[in-house]
């Protein structure tokens, strides 16, 4: 089974090295590292990849190249212990940027269909969820649970030919040693998607906002991370106002925020009233929509210029079907404009809409307008995949173009001024293309796994 | 002001009856039906049988005697529609207060935008009350300018993402003004220069391109040959 997703990842192992450089220390970025480029590895590879990165120089970490790794039969010149692989190993697992690796076969219990009439009416009807896939049930199935996931002693319940143990049977220590050195551990993705997605968050919120409101998100986010059950919450999970406050002020930040100071930003933030259970919850959702939001009219307005940018924040505003004349009449532009700009707009899939003819006095017939979301969010998706394929494209096709480049001595480079010409420009070329790219998997992150 | 204008209307209808011609007279009785929507002078041909000479003579006759005008129609402003001079153009036939002799006031439109924001950005919120009474005060302005324009104005310049419309908490900022009254605010800025928003596809070649659609890899329109790729990236 092909887990696109994880294909998907690989371009952003470098961010999620960034992310636990900034969190723990340069032990865990060389583990997690390993971990990226081998997929899994158990502990005993961890040390031995360890001890060989200390022992030759030329193999480095994070060099940028993530091709397979061999780690067997190496020369060992000074050799890590496994027990401080082991302790970093523990950091990471604690901080859950890396977990056990699941069950290689699940059981997959039987689908039970509700059929019963009782259930069926409005209110089933609205809150009708796509069955999952048979895809979407193994993964599902495979996840070990919380505590076995990250931790690095638990007893799994399993024996090494996959066994259960039973009651009359306690392995013993030995058996115990032996079993961790060979239990495969591989990156958390999840964990770091959903840093990943807090961080837009704070950041959308700061931007949208203020800082004190951002102080507050950030900190409600990190007290409940660990709740949260998986990446893409609705909204956050349920804090008392107490909780909220002791959370902020640890935070630097929040050090000298007053109560009253973080209620405002608590109904800045969308929850005036409190829940019955005296808590706040968030609807990030909705934050998150407001993202998506930003980023497609950003795309009209340099596409399709002011006016029709103008239309289009008009209808995506008002979520509903609205008329030609009237969209004219709203944002003031020309009538016989506005048409020809909403016409541009639906030929490219970012508008919907509907003929509808009337017959009163005399016959007349209007051209409806509406923002279909969920739709053009999937299409601005699939634009921004095919815009991403094409800076790599690109880079490639730059990298070959000045390859020979990289062949010529630095002295002559520096004797010759057209040669550090050429130079500087692959130089600012790549540093271009490369960060556009950066920022365009931000985007579609937010499209596709927020 | 309805009893005026009735007591005129009568007036001027005995004045046409004296001093009209017969055709003229069933011309200009067609035209005044129609009232402040106006008649083009294909449909009022169409509803009389009078020769095409003597039609065209009777429509010029009553507009050299001021009884009747042409009025540019906005759905159509080849096709002149002639109007009986006592009515006012409605608003389906002008566009509204915004349009002038059937074009859109474009120039006044922004005119009224970026004083609307220079205020703005000097007060830190603003109901329109507020706003129309700087306008007053100011004396920028000969013509008239209703509460109703200017939320229109205001309410454009929320949609091109300048402004944003708040609601009055009657604290701090909006100290003075009632609470859960409708406040504009302009948008925050960094270092007196408003950020634009510029996303992720929107500042790469791809974001803006209208060919996207047929861009492939090896293709006619692709990334290895795109002129939007050359300019952005001539450094």
């Amino acid at each position: 089974m092909a887990l696109f997703d994880n294909i998907l990842h690989r371009p952003r192992f470098p961010k999620f090295l960034d992310i636990v450089s900034r969190k723990l220390d340069d032990e865990c970025v060389e583990l997690l590292d390993g971990l990226l480029r081998n997929g899994r590895l158990t502990l005993q590879q961890m040390a031995d990849r360890a001890s060989e990165g200390k022992g030759q120089s030329v193999v480095c970490f994070g060099s940028g190249n993530h091709q397979g790794y061999t780690v067997t039969g190496m020369v060992q010149e000074n050799p890590v212990a496994i027990d401080v692989v082991r302790e970093t190993l523990r950091k990471l697992l604690a901080a859950r940027y890396v977990e056990r690796c699941p069950a290689p076969e699940p059981v997959l219990f039987p689908v039970v269909e509700e059929t019963t009439t009782r259930k069926r009416g409005a209110r089933a009807a609205k809150i009708f969820q796509p069955p999952l896939t048979i895809e979407e049930r193994v993964l599902e199935a495979s996840v070990p649970g919380e505590s076995i996931r990250f931790s690095l002693t638990a007893d799994t319940g399993f024996n090494a030919d996959g066994e259960t143990n039973s009651d009359d049977c306690p392995m013993t220590s030995a058996e115990d040693v032996v079993k961790e050195e060979l239990t495969p551990w591989r990156a958390n993705f999840e964990e770091f998607m959903r840093h990943l997605r807090h961080k837009a968050l704070i950041e959308n919120v700061r931007t949208r906002l203020d800082e004190g409101a951002a102080t507050i998100l950030s900190a409600i986010l990190d007290a409940t991370r660990t709740a949260e059950k998986k990446v893409k919450v609705q909204n956050s999970v349920p804090l008392s106002l107490e909780a909220i406050f002791t959370e902020v002020v640890k935070s630097e930040n929040g050090r000298t925020m007053t109560i009253d100071r973080v209620k405002a930003s608590l109904v800045q933030l969308g929850c005036p009233s409190r829940m019955p259970d005296d808590s706040y919850t968030i609807d990030l959702k909705n934050i998150i929509e407001l993202a998506r939001n930003d980023e497609v009219e950003s795309i009209v307005l340099k596409r399709y210029g002011p006016y029709a940018y103008r239309m289009f924040r008009l209808l995506s505003k008002a979520n509903c079907f609205l008329e030609t004349d009237k969209i004219a009449e709203s944002t003031l532009v020309e009538k016989k404009e506005a048409p020809k700009l909403l016409y541009g707009l639906w030929k490219d899939n970012y508008l919907h809409m509907e003929k509808l003819q009337v017959m009163a006095s005399k016959q007349s017939r209007f051209v409806m307008w509406k923002v279909n979301k969920p739709l053009l969010w999937d299409y601005v998706l699939n634009e921004m995949y095919h815009a991403a394929l094409n800076l790599n494209l690109r880079l490639g096709l730059e990298q070959e173009k000045d390859g020979e480049l990289l062949s010529v001595p630095l002295d002559k480079i520096n004797e010759s001024k057209s040669l550090q010409k050429k130079f500087e420009r692959r130089r600012r070329v790549r540093l271009l293309l490369g960060s556009s790219l950066m920022k365009l998997d931000d985007a579609l992150m937010l499209f596709h796994d927020f | 002001m309805n009893g005026g204008n009735k007591r005129k209307r009568q007036d001027m209808a005995l004045a046409v009856s004296d001093s009209l011609s017969n055709e003229e007279r069933i011309v200009y009785n067609i035209i005044r039906s129609k009232e402040n929507m106006g008649i083009w002078s294909g449909d009022i041909k169409r509803e009389t049988t009078i020769p095409e000479n003597i039609f065209k003579k009777a429509l010029k006759s009553l507009e050299a005697k001021q009884f009747i005008k042409q009025v540019v129609n906005i759905q159509n402003k080849a096709r002149k529609l002639f109007m009986a001079t006592e009515f006012q153009p409605s608003k389906e036939i002008t566009g509204g207060d915004w349009y002038s002799d059937g074009k859109l006031d474009i120039e006044f439109i922004d005119t009224l935008k970026q004083l609307s924001l220079g205020y703005l950005s000097r007060q830190k919120v603003a109901t329109v009350d507020m706003v129309l009474k700087f306008f007053k005060e100011s004396g920028a302005f000969t013509v008239d300018v209703s509460n109703q324009n200017l939320e229109e104005i205001l309410k454009t310049l929320v949609l091109d993402d300048k402004v944003s419309e708040v609601k009055s908490t009657g604290f701090d900022d909006f100290a003075g003004v009632p609470l859960g009254r409708v406040c504009y605010r302009i948008k925050s800025k960094v270092g007196g220069v408003r950020e634009e928003k510029v996303g992720a596809m929107a500042s790469i070649p791809c974001g803006v391109c209208p060919r996207i659609n047929f861009c492939t890899p090896d293709g006619v329109v692709s990334p290895k040959n795109c002129v939007y790729y050359d300019k952005w990236l001539d450094f």
